[in-house]
């Protein structure tokens, strides 16, 4: 009687794990086959995450949290890495280069961090790149996007420490000059941030473009300093111009503000054409809601509808039961962040920063943002995500993309000396 | 060209009232109280915030929330002066600075408790929704009612000074605070009073930037309250008459420096504030102290 009970409970038991497992998707619970590796890593594995938790941006630091937060909880509930716990320990980053520099030092040297994560400003992950090399942690970039990063510090200095888990510059400057080679205009201009992520975006927009349609011409730009609550002078710059095309890599609120701004003054019953290459960001979609023309372009690092298949539907029903969100793709890119550390320390079977980079080098990584390599020469996460059109749909308070258009990443994204004739795509850096 | 110059124009005059609805309320509480509030951001943003929450609960009441955001802020000015800046009027400046630059990180704090971190949409203002076409291009009505509360609110305080009994005593107590306590003035409530109106304008330049920004940030204090500095430097500190012309002369010259001179837009401001510091330390209608 007693043996007969037992096997039952066991056997619910199992019953309730299957059934976790596949409430989880097949994104997690990818078995790895490596229990083996399990006695080799000791104690829990720590990331130290830094991001912007203060100031305009805080919101973000918030949408990094609930994705890195929400794996930890998922890895851990399902036995950890290698059978160890993952603790992670979240630090405002302020956006200021020094700020970023001491937070690693502290992580590293007094709270013990195995690895480092997040990072939002450009200058925040140049500035650090060198001190990864010296503290000998790797770090994983969720959100800075400046090619300098994996170009001169990874692929060309070596800093072998660095990796980055999101689309780059390539994708807002090459991949949106791509889709807009297809577009029947010919004139562009652009209202974009006056740092070097807006001059990097803009640039690579006009080589590319220039390459593949000589018939086009760049007529006006104006650069808005960071902070800017007022863009009615830059919209009138580009009213007089009278571009057919309007290309703007502003992001967060002051994207938000201008495209507000430039509906009141008419701006988008002027231009034929308008793209946004952060448009599609979670925030800047709920933030304008119905006030977000139709049938202008938007892409972004991550965007919570594609791919359409079952672990992205999944994974984001489930953030948005546990967060009462959709996610940002900060949170999907925080989210498989933690799934990278996992896979690459049981793949090493151990936690040491040498074994882990050789076993992220070239990895790919089953992500709700799809499949993503880890490129061998710069350490860049390969993955496509979509250009598309705005429009509205009744099952959102908020305009999602209608047609689409994809661009794959390996299409746009090569650069420096890789070798091999694809890896000079269309463009001319 | 002729109607980039008029849009410009109207750009920097809206731009210029909005900071001039901030700085009134900075320059009146340093002109009276002798004190640098710091926390003055942190009304606006309060206010910006509350009137947001008011809209949200009365029906999308634009105008409800102008009405009563910027009184509860007063009331939350009145708990700051009367129980902790009272306590230091008599001790050195950094000791006031560093009580009201604790309020700036208390109430950042709180609004992202209250309202979270990430930004809030925000709609337009019921009736001023629109935009009207000058010289065939399109400018939002909301921000010509802006322009034309600027001026409205200069005059009221004006009126509100030198015209009323209660002018003349807040006028005696900033030029002589002894003397006008001797002649029987109770300095210390006049003292909460100043302090809790000027509150209320910070706040109600917040709840009108909630339509003209049509986004809240937890961080938006510490941009304007910046601007609202310089004004008040540029104009003379303590001098309403210079904050007004001040704020105009930053508004319009930033607008114009992005549209014309881009090259320059960030330095324009500072390099007029540079000047000003140069040549008359004291602001165009400052006192010598």
């Amino acid at each position: 009687m007693a043996k007969k009970g037992m096997s039952r409970r066991q056997f619910m038991k199992a019953g309730l794990l299957t059934a976790a497992a596949a409430a989880l998707g097949p994104g997690v619970l990818k078995p790895t086959g490596l229990w083996a590796a399990e006695t080799k890593i000791k104690g829990p594995v720590k990331v130290g995450y830094q991001t912007v938790m203060s100031g305009t941006l805080a919101g973000y630091g918030e949408f990094h949290k609930m994705g890195a937060q929400m794996a930890v909880e998922e890895i851990n509930a399902a036995g950890g890495i290698g059978g160890v716990k993952l603790e992670m320990e979240l630090r405002d980053s302020t956006l200021k280069a020094p700020d970023a520099i001491q937070n690693a030092r502290y992580f590293v040297d007094s709270w013990g961090a195995d690895f480092l994560a997040g990072v939002d400003s450009s200058g925040q992950a140049l500035a650090l790149a060198p001190v990864m090399a010296e503290l000998d942690r790797v770090l994983m970039v969720t959100h800075a996007a400046t090619e300098k990063l994996t170009e001169e510090h990874v692929f060309k200095n070596g800093v072998r420490q660095v990796f980055r888990m999101v689309t780059p510059t390539y994708q807002d400057g090459y991949a949106a000059a791509i889709v807009a080679k297809d577009l029947p205009i010919k004139t562009w201009a652009t209202i974009s941030p006056k740092y070097e992520y807006g001059f990097t975006c803009w640039e690579m927009f006009k080589s590319t473009l220039a390459a593949l349609r000589p018939d086009v011409t760049f007529t006006a730009e104006s650069w808005a300093p960071f902070g800017t609550t007022d863009f009615r002078s830059h919209i009138n710059t580009i009213m007089d111009a009278k571009p057919e095309g309007l290309y703007s890599v502003e992001w967060a609120g002051e994207l938000i503000t201008m495209v507000k701004q430039g509906q009141q003054a008419g701006l988008f019953k002027q231009v034929k054409e308008v793209m946004l290459p952060v448009g599609a960001a979670m925030d800047v979609l709920e933030g304008l809601g119905q006030e977000l023309p139709d049938n202008i372009w938007v892409s972004g690092r991550y965007y919570f509808l594609y791919p359409t298949n079952q672990a992205n539907n999944d994974w984001v029903g489930r953030f948005h039961k546990r967060w009462q969100h959709y996610p940002a793709y900060v949170s999907e890119a925080a989210y498989s962040t933690m799934y990278a550390f996992k896979k690459a320390v049981e793949a090493a079977g151990s936690k040491d920063t040498k074994a882990v980079i050789g076993a992220l080098e070239g990895m790919s990584l089953d992500t709700p943002a799809g499949t993503r390599v880890f490129r061998k020469e710069d350490h860049q996460a390969m993955y496509d995500v979509p250009w598309g059109l705005t429009k509205s749909d009744p099952k959102y308070p908020f305009k999602i993309m209608g047609k689409q258009v994809v661009v794959p990443a390996l299409a746009c994204f090569a650069r420096p000396p890789f070798d091999g004739p694809a890896s000079k795509p269309p463009f001319k850096s | 060209m002729l109607e980039s110059i008029v849009h410009v124009c109207l750009a920097g005059l809206s731009g210029g009232m909005f900071i001039w609805l901030v700085a009134s309320g900075l320059t009146l509480i340093f002109g009276v109280l002798g004190v640098l509030n710091f926390a003055h951001g942190s009304f606006y943003m309060l206010g910006a915030y509350l009137c947001f929450s008011v809209l949200r609960a009365l029906g999308q009441n634009f105008w409800w929330g102008l009405l009563l955001g910027p009184l509860v802020v007063a009331a939350v000015g009145y708990l700051v002066e009367r129980f902790f800046l009272r306590r230091v009027y008599g001790l050195e400046l950094p000791y006031q600075l560093l009580l009201t630059f604790a309020f700036v990180l208390l109430f950042d704090d709180l609004v992202k408790i209250l309202w979270g971190a990430g930004s809030l949409g925000a709609p337009g203002a019921p009736g001023l929704t629109d935009s009207v076409p000058i010289l065939g291009r399109q400018f939002p009505v909301y921000n010509l009612f802006v322009i034309a509360v600027g001026p409205l609110v200069a005059v009221g305080l004006w009126a509100l000074l030198e015209k009323t009994w209660a002018g003349r005593i807040i006028r005696a107590s900033s030029s002589d605070r002894e003397m006008a306590s001797a002649l029987g003035v109770k300095v210390p409530a006049l003292f909460t009073a100043v302090f809790v109106f000027g509150s209320w304008l910070g706040a109600l330049g917040g709840g009108l930037a909630v339509p003209y920004l049509g986004l809240l940030t937890p961080g938006m204090g510490e941009q304007v309250i910046i601007e609202a500095f310089v004004v008040a430097v540029i104009g003379g500190l303590g001098s309403l008459k210079g904050a007004f012309l001040g704020a105009l002369l930053i508004g319009l010259l930033s607008a114009f420096g992005t549209r014309f001179l881009p090259a320059f837009d960030m330095f324009l401001t500072f390099i007029l504030m540079a000047g000003v510091l140069l040549w008359r330390p004291q602001g165009f209608f400052g006192e010598k102290r």
